[in-house]
């Protein structure tokens, strides 16, 4: 297999940014036959495409389209999180930038099955080129009636606004970017089952679907060639279907967005991004920072599927796919990964403010040459001890790209706390943060 | 009796809820820009983040006391809400006033490998500071950030609105030199781009 381009198809051409250009290759054929079905039938369609959020979790998207009251009795909301800060994934960067009309038609769509009375795009602040491309792109859909009061016609309302965020990974997590959508501190709020599910009470207490950038963008090929259709993509694998896009980074010779079917083997991936630069492939990061390391044989015979990664130990997550090779440092690293955690833990939940603060200061003490004896399983019981205790996955996402480096390079860490310097470069402190 | 002198500096600080010592500097550009973003919320609210980047342009680039203090007026809200949400998210200028230019340099995971710390330093000579410091003619301010989400460009630095990579030592050169010979402040110029965007062709 080699890339299969659904979303990314048109991406680089300029004019697939202007509706006209849109519109030419197949453009709003998806809402056009949307508006023409009873909102179930929409929810069918994308039940039977197979469809799960490109976000990082895998959920089944048409279980939180058909969550929505059927019966509308208050106002209902969609939200696109363009929040995206994972480490090693920048997809939803391009996808906004250069197919923006992608996302406005995937989320009108939406919004026609839910009833939704407006939609909000929550994009980092960071990211301006996205911004303006989408500005654009709902400025022009207003214009041709795809947007705003009675859309083509049809008599259904749908408005779509831009809400930009400020810099905090914490904004990713749904219940932190509502929280944010709404003017407060990006915490997450307690979920189900101690709390409703956004879908009867989300934002401003609605309603609320909210769903990744690429899931949206899903949504016009769904509607446009049928549900059957798409889910015969992927249909080697045990429950992933359609095209998956990864962001490839790290020691790669052509790092870039790639669009593949699931069911490609991960080895495929790396080839595809151009293989190793400078030196052998000594592990990999599948699906952005906080999926677990896997080494070179697991990433042999990894499958790309959400249950085939699981047999490799580790997960399909956003589509950050980072290659390191043999030069690496699997210490210093993992201190880096943890300290992007320690830094965005938003300080709700004890065991992750802490927890994640304990292991950036263990790792810096061993970094510094003062290892004791006994941190390695200190680090590992720290990790434990904040895995499933927070209210968000950021504790869990914290914990678990630690717990992954000492199972899978051990020796490396006792190597580092018994000679005060690295295994693998041998430098004894490493470049590191003032 | 020392702690009877805290407690009358404390008291003699004015109020930062005092409305009649507030001072509104948003202009009526920005008053405008401010209803038409309200709209689009059913809660006032919900306008605090964009109410808080309009300040930031309007201020000068800084979130100052006065300038939080001006947003929660027009807002209804309590000065302490305001300032808890702006000093939660790291886009806000809430703690130093930065520079003309700030240099956001990404040193994280990709950025790490290859070779983000290496940059910074070098960064750091060519401008004489260290991150979270602002050099003397109040030009540039350096920071580390997390990931910019931008790997495939590492190491990558943002300045305002754009982003910057592979960073190499030319490239830093001609970046350097390009914002010297710039007039506009481009923390100012992003505050008001992010403006822009939540506004309709229709209302600018």
């Amino acid at each position: 297999m080699a890339e299969r381009k659904l979303l990314l198809e048109h991406s680089h051409e300029t004019s697939f940014r202007t509706r006209a250009g849109y519109e030419q290759t197949g453009g709003y054929e998806g809402l056009k036959k949307a508006l023409g079905m009873e909102r179930q039938a929409i929810i069918d369609e994308v039940k039977t495409s197979g469809l799960r959020g490109r976000g990082g979790a895998g959920f089944p998207t048409w279980i939180k389209w058909n969550g929505l009251p059927k019966e509308k009795k208050t106002s209902h909301f969609i939200i696109c999180n363009a929040d995206e800060g994972e480490p090693g994934t920048f997809k939803d960067k391009e996808l906004i930038e250069k197919c923006p009309f992608l996302l406005v038609e995937g989320m009108t769509i939406a919004g026609v099955a839910t009833q939704a009375d407006a939609g909000y795009i929550y994009i980092r602040g960071e990211y301006l080129d996205g911004a303006r491309s989408l500005r654009s792109a709902i400025d022009e859909a207003y214009k041709a009636g795809y947007l705003g009061k009675n859309i083509m016609g049809s008599g259904v309302n749908f408005d779509l606004y831009i809400h930009m965020g400020a810099g905090s990974y914490e904004c990713g997590e749904e219940t932190a970017l509502m929280s944010s959508l709404m003017g407060e501190r990006g915490m997450p709020r307690l979920k189900f089952p101690h709390a409703p599910l956004p879908t009867i009470s989300g934002v401003f207490e609605k309603p609320t679907l909210i769903n990744n950038v690429e899931t949206y963008c899903c949504a016009p090929f769904i509607l446009k060639n049928g549900g059957e259709w798409y889910a015969t993509l992927g249909a080697s694998t045990k429950n992933s279907r359609g095209t998956k896009i990864f962001s490839v980074s790290g020691h790669v010779k052509k790092p870039g967005n790639y669009e593949i079917e699931f069911g490609t083997p991960l080895q495929e991936l790396l080839e595809i991004a151009g293989g190793m630069v400078d030196g052998d492939l000594k592990f990999c990061v599948p699906g952005g920072s906080s999926v677990p390391m896997i080494k070179k044989a697991e990433v042999e015979r990894a499958i790309i599927g959400y249950e085939e990664m699981s047999e490799v130990r580790s997960m399909v997550g956003s589509g950050g796919c980072m290659f390191f090779n043999d030069s690496t440092c699997v210490v210093t690293f993992t201190w880096r990964t943890a300290q992007f955690y320690a830094n965005e833990s938003c300080g709700k939940c004890t065991p992750c403010r802490e927890g994640t603060r304990w292991m950036v200061q263990i790792l810096d003490r061993i970094l510094a040459g003062g290892g004791n004896p006994g941190d390695a399983e200190l680090l590992q019981q720290v990790a434990s001890q904040i895995d499933g205790r927070s209210f968000c996955p950021l504790g869990d996402a914290a914990a678990w790209p630690v717990a992954a480096a000492l199972r899978v390079f051990p020796e490396e860490f006792a190597y580092f706390i018994e000679n005060g310097s690295s295994m693998v470069t041998g430098a004894k402190t490493l470049a590191m943060a003032p | 009796m020392s702690d009877l002198i805290g407690l009358q500096t404390l008291s003699e600080k004015p109020t930062r809820l005092d409305q009649s010592q507030l001072k509104l500097n948003f202009s009526e550009a920005a008053v405008s820009q401010l209803e038409e973003i309200k709209s689009h919320y059913p809660s006032e609210k919900a306008a605090i983040l964009p109410a808080l980047w309009i300040a930031q342009r309007e201020y000068g680039g800084f979130l100052s006391s006065e300038a939080i203090a001006e947003v929660a007026h027009r807002l209804h809200r309590a000065y302490a809400e305001v300032e808890g949400v702006a000093t939660f998210y790291s886009m806000y200028n809430t703690r130093h006033k930065p520079g003309k230019h700030k240099l956001e340099v990404c040193t994280c995971l990709s950025c790490h490998v290859n070779g983000a710390y290496r940059i910074l330093d070098l960064i750091e000579k060519k401008l004489g500071i260290r991150p979270n410091e602002t050099t003397e003619d109040g030009l540039f301010t350096l920071e580390e950030v997390e990931c910019l989400n931008a790997c495939d460009r590492a190491v990558v630095m943002q300045v305002g609105d754009s982003y910057y990579g592979p960073l190499t030592e030319s490239l830093l050169d001609t970046i350097i030199a390009d914002l010297k010979s710039r007039t506009e402040s481009t923390v100012i110029q992003m505050a008001d781009e992010i403006v822009k965007v939540h506004l309709p062709e229709s209302a600018v």
